[in-house]
């Protein structure tokens, strides 16, 4: 139990873990379950120089671009989705050169990972054959070495140095339950050298006992929690709520002070230290 | 995206032939590429193919398997939601098919249908979702093809969509191949392309466009023997599409204008 109360900490704690130059898998998908507090309290805090590795970023890596707080991006579709099309900062960093892009398939990027969480070098991806991103990425084909003939591109290895995942319920010890699609968190949280959990919610460790077929991260994987209310806002969190639309409608204004607006705006900005 | 489609085709759909909206006509024509007891799939950013699914699930009276990026199979979603994305999306299934498993299930040949993406298709069927211009200095850098360079040429029949017919989307030469294998199909306002031997293929268009319309919209050569205009709407897709978008919020998001 003393273990299990000081590996919840509070947000402000978790995001200073992170420093400067490091790369993180962000869980969720665009609108949906991403650790959107966290990503507002790096920028709060000032971080630089970050890398998302993520298959489908939307809002949290186009606010990182806004911040000025990313350097590299290693996905393989970035938009903002819902109704609202292209993620619009995170378009501009690109075309300037301010942000570097690995662009992947989802499936490459997740063989990267798996090669990570499988402790080899690579990983055999299917597909891509006829697409330009092999030559774009230095990717190189092996032939089946059991001699079916068959050429498979293998990815290398990708081993962020964070995954951040966005829970439903966490328990004291750290382990994690997502409800709906774990989307791909489940080889994030089993790629990253550390992972890092924001969750709505603690729930008693006899609840996870009950079900542990539940649990997406076991609580010896993860390092530390933050526990904040609504923090995927403004996106989605099922089953608890749905994305707000006017908040990202209201982000997308390119005024001054809309960022500024907007981070005052979110649920930890709103709340007292939560612990 | 408060204009109403019915008012941006200016001259356009009279009563006679008012069976297709440029919406309607892209979203039922994906939902004829749905097959009796296949897995079909729609994935992120797609909201016409999602519709196309559930549309098909109501107009035919065939069953098959609807699978998407929510983690849905054969969900019963208590609303349709803006983003094809959505969780709600996996509402009422009976098992959550998540990210991993569906991309696997496409590389190990199981998957029958997926819908993707595509800002520029050619006439083999490729298709560009990367970038405008020099990929390492693009004019405008898009989203990125996601699924596409594994899923097409993966899928056992892969279909995209074009809000926009023209020859800056249907090109002969793109900008950046971002996935091969060709698709299946493309559905744009007015017209269905199936393959024939590796080739993008007139199948039908638009009853108020025109062969020749189509040849002139569009950047690659392709043949159009057997080509009709494409049959109106069913009762049946008609009542569906209706149900699923009852206000026509989503012909208005969508904004596809014939011409």
């Amino acid at each position: 139990m003393s273990a299990g109360t000081q590996k919840i900490i509070p947000l402000a704690d978790l995001a200073a873990r992170v420093p400067d130059g490091s790369s993180l898998a962000l869980g969720g998908s665009f609108l949906h379950r991403g650790p959107f507090a966290f990503v507002r309290e790096l920028i709060r805090q000032g971080r630089r120089d970050l890398e998302v590795v993520k298959q489908s970023p939307g809002y949290d890596i186009d606010i990182l671009c806004r911040a000025g707080a990313l350097s590299r991006a290693k996905a393989g579709i970035v938009a903002m989705e819902g109704n609202f099309g292209l993620a619009p900062w995170y378009r501009r960093a690109i075309e300037s050169g301010d942000v570097r892009l690995e662009e992947h398939a989802c499936a490459s990027l997740t063989a990267g990972l798996r090669a990570a969480a499988f402790g080899v070098p690579f990983m055999p991806c299917g597909g891509i054959h006829g697409s330009d991103l092999p030559a774009l990425n230095g990717w190189k084909t092996v032939e089946d070495p059991y001699g079916s003939g068959e050429a498979v591109y293998a990815i290398p290895r990708i081993q962020p140095d964070f995954a951040v995942i966005q829970a439903n319920e966490v328990s004291e010890s750290g382990d994690v339950r997502v409800y709906g699609t774990s989307h791909w968190d489940r080889i994030m949280s089993r790629s990253a050298k550390r992972v890092l959990v924001v969750a709505e919610r603690v729930v008693p460790d006899a609840s996870f006992r009950d079900q542990p077929e539940l649990t997406l991260v076991p609580h010896f994987l993860v390092e530390a929690v933050s526990i904040m209310p609504n923090g995927a806002w403004p996106g989605s969190l099922w089953p608890d709520y749905a994305i707000d639309y006017p908040a990202v409608e209201a982000y997308m204004a390119d005024k001054p002070g809309v960022l500024d607006a907007h981070l005052a705006a979110g649920p930890e900005a709103r709340e007292a230290v939560h612990v | 995206m408060s204009e109403h489609i019915s008012e941006r085709i200016s001259g356009a759909a009279p009563a006679a032939t008012g069976a297709w909206s440029g919406f309607s006509y892209i979203v039922t024509n994906l939902a004829r590429f749905v097959r009796p007891n296949e897995i079909t799939f729609s994935g992120v950013n797609s909201a016409l193919p999602m519709l196309a699914c559930l549309l098909a699930k109501r107009a035919y009276p065939f069953a098959f398997t609807y699978i998407n990026v929510a983690g849905g199979v054969d969900p019963i979603p208590s609303a349709v939601p803006i983003s094809s994305s959505d969780p709600v999306l996996a509402e009422g299934s009976r098992s959550i098919f998540a990210n991993e498993d569906f991309y696997d299930l496409c590389t190990r040949g199981l998957m029958d249908l997926c819908f993707l993406g595509a800002a520029q298709i050619d006439g083999l069927g490729r298709t560009n979702v990367s970038c405008i211009g020099d990929w390492h200095a693009p004019r405008v850098r898009l989203p990125g093809g996601g699924g596409g360079a594994v899923m097409l040429p993966t899928a056992r029949r892969a279909v995209t969509w074009r809000t926009e017919h023209s020859r800056r989307t249907l090109v002969e030469t793109l900008d950046f191949v971002t996935a091969a294998g060709g698709m299946h199909g493309v559905v744009t306002p007015i017209a269905v392309f199936t393959k024939r031997e590796g080739r993008l293929v007139l199948a039908s268009w638009h009853p108020e466009a025109s062969l020749d319309e189509v040849r002139d919209r569009t950047g690659f050569a392709f043949a159009a023997d057997g080509a009709a205009p494409t049959p109106p709407p069913t009762p049946e897709e008609r009542a569906a599409l209706t149900a699923l978008d009852p206000d026509g919020r989503f012909e208005a998001d969508a904004g596809i204008r014939l011409r």
